[in-house]
């Protein structure tokens, strides 16, 4: 019965307090989500670890950690920027 | 597991819950039951997919979230799933858009989501995604009102799938 449903988060006490069904926690700035501009690949791993988790969770309230960090979110965000320009110019 | 800022979080604001809730009691969500969990009912493949978002996205020329009323916004939008990104615009003052403004998919991964659409990764993409803001002040009322809503719109579009993301 309902609909299943995931969340990425990047408030783990906001989501303690809330309690949905199922989530992934990521250390990561508000308002990034799925990572950095322009970092397809990291976006893309986000929500495949949500996916991943709507199939695995198997408790309700459960919160996943991902193996991520936002330092070298934001370094690989700056090489692909840096790409981008070089390639572009 | 209870509530508590002793988890192993590594959350670049840590206490965010508390912090606000002191400030403004009873505006933060807080609940002391778990949803029962709704299990998948088929392959990934073959799921329609609604991706849900408080980031306050929202097409271009359709009306703007009232973020500057003290209590919030209790409606919600709907993006049409095939929208180029250069057709959305956000509305929504509490979360740092500086990574968004220069490409969406970071708080609202429509691109990603469609490649994985094509790549056949999901079924579908619902034809519809929902937005709204997360600023509300009343979680009661947020219950009450937005949620339904959205929930009851979800159930009509017979979605497989609800990906739920915060801002």
């Amino acid at each position: 019965m309902g609909i299943p449903s995931v969340s990425p988060s990047v408030a783990r006490d906001v989501t303690e307090h809330a309690k949905p069904p199922r989530a992934v926690f990521l250390p990561f700035m508000m308002g990034h989500h799925f990572g950095v501009p322009f970092h397809k690949q990291l976006q893309r791993r986000v929500l495949m670890e949500m996916l991943a988790e709507l199939e695995s969770a198997t408790e309700s309230g459960s919160i996943r950690d991902l193996d991520l960090s936002w330092a070298q979110a934001r370094r690989e965000g700056k090489e692909i920027e840096a790409r981008l320009a070089s390639a572009g110019g | 597991m209870a509530p508590s800022d002793s988890s192993p979080s590594k959350q670049l604001r840590p206490g965010l819950w508390q912090v606000v809730n002191d400030r403004y009691p009873g505006s933060m969500i807080t609940k002391e039951d778990l949803v029962p969990l709704a299990a998948l009912k088929k392959p990934l493949s073959e799921c329609r997919v609604a991706f849900l978002s408080t980031s306050g996205v929202q097409p271009k020329g359709s009306l703007r979230f009232d973020t500057a009323h003290p209590v919030g916004d209790f409606t919600f939008r709907r993006v049409p799933s095939e929208s180029p990104v250069e057709d959305l615009e956000i509305h929504q003052l509490k979360y740092p858009t500086f990574g968004a403004e220069r490409d969406l998919n970071v708080i609202f991964p429509i691109e990603r989501l469609r490649e994985l659409r094509d790549e056949g990764v999901i079924g579908a993409l619902n034809k519809s995604f929902y937005t709204f803001i997360g600023y509300n002040m009343d979680p009661e009322r947020v219950e009450r009102t937005l949620a339904r809503d959205v929930a009851e719109a979800l159930v009509e579009d017979q979605v497989d799938i609800a990906l739920a993301a915060p801002a």
